[in-house]
């Protein structure tokens, strides 16, 4: 049995690169969680992708033992990811807990992702609990930090405590304040059991393993547990705690942290926000909260060389058996052969998901343009959701259109204020506020098409700011857009796999852009080749590869037939290797390259 | 069975070209004479295994053949027709530049039974042969003619390239003018920009333009067109000749017939194997020395191998693919193994098949490439 009064659940919020995982790190380092050779291991196990951008796209929680003022008490971290893609999972872990450590660079102050995820906490209504870092820093303003965080955000900062995670400078007063600050849980364990699944993850000896937070009741090995939202009930076969790796405990009861293991085949049977009761005593309405993990960004997924295709399905599936968010369903298309349609919580999402098929399963892909939901509505009134451009009706039976928007946050410097503000508007952005953080830097306020956003938004705030803006945006509704759909015919075929959807307004560039950086990647063939962009049957741009003139090896000097008939081959080879469209034949990295495409 | 060829390799030259990646040599008597000796242990060694063989045809090749010390080809020569068969009347080029060509290097020719000369002209033109490093005059090439006509020599072929930064169609023109009437044969080679070469870097460093596709092909076309009004029929991509003066030599290259390779790099085809001799000057003279073979790279072509060659070279040569024999050989009849690829070059116009011989049109032969690719 738990002693409530002892237990602390909070989680760790801040801007990417800020310190969050380094912080975990140090506090697990001070309570002897992990000892300081074993840290860098436990690191190095987590995916690459994560370390080189320097955000934590999941992390397994800590139980940490922390001993003040003579009492021993249970901090239980629970991290949470870093994106807005990930803003559903967020929210749950952000339930799970009671306060939150809000973590700012001292040399950077208050960035988007720093406001999105403490609005999320303060939503939550958690305590929060400001840490100033990297306080070592020469370019450090711990007093202009601390009093960014009590303008913009609202928090006292009398007591903020001032680290630095680097060097473990004052961590100690970090694990103070989580206990002096941070509420002990409340709970009542002699009630039904009341947890809350805020993640999962596949394990291949144990099966789904839910990450729960024990609201009430207990929970132990042999019990039979309902999954409220899937409705479905397994028997436990295993509960624990993580210390920070998965170790086995006799129960888990209401206040506590951990984990529940029952033989469950699928992650989808475990689904974040899902509340799990006892079957034959459950509790009458679940936690609130739950929602399905809807797709946000679409594309089409190919494995470069067409006979990798079973190769890429199954380096799906065992992904999916990992992250249940991933949605793929087969799809053909003529140039680019079979492959997947993939759905995903957004672009970071996308990149993260396509990178680990390429570096985990070395595998070379292809992805098509990155789509987003559409709603088209046809004469008839009938809605038909769109995430592939081939499947959008023919432009004579749509009587309208509607496409993502969302809230878009930036905070910039005010030296790149125009650049930023021009990028918007080009972006089709409307403006709605701005606001002044400090004397330097502005927060500004746009709507924007979601599919304005998906191509490379976030690389050109990057560029455009030297790298100082940040940004942060979240999913707002639909409106009402004269969208079309541009598709590019190659010798008068349609290309189905370089079809888009765009703005009637943006058509002509993109399709001139389009079409000139085709005609850089196109290998000349026998024939002349027209490249056309094609909206409804009506030709927007046009560029053509001419016939091939000359490819002759003139000489076959002294009787040096090896080197021709060698050099033949591998020529043959390469034509193998091509895409065929018709009569055209692209190399397979010609679709990427164009698929990269920056207006 | 057919007569073989036999080719010599003579790795020396007395300036490279610019645009020049074969193996030769800037290197002074003492070296041509160590490359001599050489050159007759290989004799020596290879001999025995060739008593059987007969030859039709002899090529002297270079790097540049005449630029060698009097009496190195006679030597040569002497030692060849001592340990080889040669048939009667056999077609024996050598190799000559203008600049190292001269009345005592014909009596040396000559008196050794040389029947044809090939003469590496590339371009009248001055500026043209300055920006590619080639120390040539008019007034050379001028001289070598005379030197042939005073000896009532006739059967000369030249070489021409086309496609040389700062050339102009006037200036094919001209030269093709000017050894049309002195010529039985002409070679006609599109410059090619080669790795590892001066030409490369002086175009890299933009120093040099190099010409387009489309430019290079006007002026072959233009060669084509002149060269037939004046009799010489183009009986592969780059060779045109009066009638009856085909290169025998050459042609063997063309029709999968074997040869013999003699010298630095010279490559060899026999019995279904390819192989080619050592690249390296200092590896091939040690190893003879030693008396062992300086074979660098052997090959047996397999069926498939030789399918592909066989369409390769074929396309190459105005008689083109013979289709029933290519069905006899192979066991597969092309027009229904790549009917469809038949039937779009053929609605391009860029083949024809006709009396049972598959061709690139006339006008089509600088594709030759791309049309091979389709068919191999």
């Amino acid at each position: 049995m738990a002693d409530l009064n002892k237990i602390r659940n909070f989680c760790i919020v801040a801007h990417i690169d800020h310190g969050k995982s380094t912080l975990a790190d140090r506090l697990m380092e001070a309570t002897n969680t992990v000892a300081k050779r074993d840290l860098s291991e436990q690191m190095l196990d987590s995916m690459d992708i994560e370390r080189e951008r320097g955000i934590t796209i999941k992390l397994t929680p800590a139980t940490m033992k922390y001993k003040y003022n003579g009492e021993e008490y249970t901090l239980n971290l629970i991290d949470t990811p870093g994106h807005v893609d990930f803003s559903y999972e967020v929210s749950r872990s952000l339930a799970a807990c009671e306060g939150a450590i809000l973590v700012v660079d001292a040399s950077q102050g208050v960035q988007a992702q720093t406001l999105a995820n403490v609005y999320l906490a303060l939503d939550a209504n958690l305590e929060i609990v400001p840490v100033i870092n990297k306080i070592d820093l020469p370019s450090a303003d711990v007093a202009g930090t601390k009093k960014e965080i009590e303008d913009v955000i609202g928090i006292p900062c009398d007591n903020a405590c001032e680290i630095s995670a680097k060097t473990g400078l004052n961590i100690d007063s970090v694990l103070q304040a989580v206990v002096n600050y941070v509420p002990a849980p409340k709970g009542d364990e002699t009630k039904p059991l009341k947890a809350l699944i805020f993640d999962s993850y596949y394990d291949s000896y144990k099966g789904a393993v839910s990450m729960v937070r024990i609201f009430d009741g207990r929970v132990k090995v042999g019990d039979e547990i309902l999954f409220m939202q899937t409705k479905k009930s397994f028997v436990v076969t295993e509960v624990g705690i993580y210390t920070p790796s998965a170790t086995p405990k006799d129960e888990l009861s209401a206040g506590e942290v951990g984990y529940i293991a029952a033989s469950i085949k699928n992650v989808s049977d475990t689904k974040v926000g899902d509340t799990i009761t006892h079957k034959l005593n459950p509790i009458q309405k679940p936690l609130d909260g739950y929602k399905e993990a809807t797709s946000v960004v679409f594309c089409g997924i190919y494995p470069l060389d067409g006979d990798k295709y079973q190769e890429l399905n199954d380096a799906l599936e065992k992904l999916k058996l990992n992250d249940a968010s991933i949605h793929y369903t087969k799809e053909t298309s003529l140039a680019l052969g079979h492959g997947f349609r993939c759905g995903f919580l957004g672009l970071l999402h996308m990149e993260i998901i396509t990178e680990r098929l390429e570096r985990e399963f070395n595998l070379d892909i292809i992805t098509t343009a990155p789509s987003v939901e559409y709603k088209v509505y046809d004469n008839s009134g009938k809605e038909w959701d769109v995430t592939n451009p081939t499947e959008m009706p023919s432009l004579a039976t749509i009587s309208r259109m509607e496409e993502p928007v969302v809230k878009m946050e930036i905070i910039t410097p005010k030296d790149y204020l125009g650049g930023i503000m021009d990028l918007c508007s080009d972006r089709r952005g409307v403006y709605h506020d701005m606001q002044y953080i400090d004397a330097n830097r502005t927060k500004l306020i746009y709507t924007m098409p979601l599919n304005e956003i998906v191509y490379d938004f976030f690389d050109k705030i990057k560029s455009i700011s030297k790298g100082y803006a940040s940004m942060d945006y979240e999913l707002s509704g639909y409106q009402q857009s004269e969208l079309v759909k541009m598709d590019i015919l190659l010798n008068g075929e349609v290309c189905d796999a370089l079809s888009i959807i765009v703005h009637k307004d943006k058509a002509y560039a993109r399709g001139r852009a389009l079409c000139e950086k085709l005609k850089t990647v196109i290998p000349r063939h026998l024939f002349e080749i027209p490249i056309q962009a094609v909206i409804g049957g009506k030709v927007i741009a046009r560029e053509t590869i001419s016939a091939m003139r000359k490819d002759v090896l003139a000489k076959c000097y002294g009787g040096d037939v090896t080197r021709k008939r060698k050099l033949l081959e591998k020529q043959k080879e390469g034509k193998k290797r091509m895409r065929r469209l018709g009569s055209v034949e692209l190399p397979s990295e010609a679709f990427v390259t164009i698929l990269k495409l920056d207006d | 069975m057919c007569a073989m060829g036999m080719y010599v390799h003579i790795p020396f030259c007395s300036k490279k070209c610019d645009y020049c990646d074969f193996t030769s040599f800037c290197l002074g008597k003492n070296e041509q004479e160590q490359y001599l000796n050489a050159l007759i242990r290989e004799i020596d060694l290879k001999k025995q295994s060739m008593a059987n063989m007969q030859f039709d045809t002899l090529y002297i090749g270079g790097g540049t053949p005449s630029v060698v010390y009097p009496g190195f080809i006679s030597a040569l020569a002497k030692k060849i027709f001592s340990s080889f068969n040669f048939c009667k009347n056999f077609e024996f080029t050598i190799e000559v530049n203008p600049n190292s060509f001269s009345q005592q290097k014909l009596d040396e020719y000559l008196l050794i039974g040389c029947n044809r000369i090939s003469l590496g002209v590339q371009s009248l033109t001055k500026k043209v042969l300055n920006k590619v490093g080639r120390n040539q005059t008019k007034k050379q090439v001028k001289n070598a003619f005379k030197i042939l006509k005073n000896n009532n020599f006739t059967n000369i072929s030249a070489d021409v390239i086309i496609g040389l930064p700062c050339q102009t169609l006037h200036s094919v023109k001209s030269t093709l003018k000017y050894l049309i009437k002195r010529t039985k044969h002409i070679s006609v080679y599109a410059l090619q920009v080669e790795d590892n070469t001066p030409l490369k870097q002086n175009i890299q460093n933009k120093l040099l333009t190099p010409k387009t596709d489309e430019q290079t092909l006007k002026y072959y076309n233009s060669v084509c067109a002149i060269l037939q009004k004046h009799g010489f029929n183009r009986y592969e991509i780059s060779n045109f000749a009066r009638q009856g003066y085909q290169s025998k030599h050459n042609q063997k290259y063309w029709q999968g017939v074997e040869y013999v390779g003699l010298g630095l790099n010279s490559h060899s085809f026999i019995d279904g194997v390819r192989f080619y001799n050592t690249k390296n000057l200092n590896e091939y003279i040690t190893k003879l020395t030693q008396n062992k073979l300086p074979i660098e790279y052997t090959e047996k072509l397999t069926q498939e191998e030789e399918r592909t060659e066989r369409i390769m070279l074929s396309l190459r040569t105005s008689d083109g693919l013979n289709l029933a024999k290519f069905k006899q050989d192979f066991n597969e009849d092309l027009t229904i193994t790549k009917a469809q690829q038949i039937k779009k070059l053929q609605a391009l116009n860029l083949i024809t098949i006709k009396n049972g011989f598959l061709k690139i049109t006339s006008q089509n032969f600088y594709l030759a490439n791309s049309i091979i690719l389709e068919l191999a």
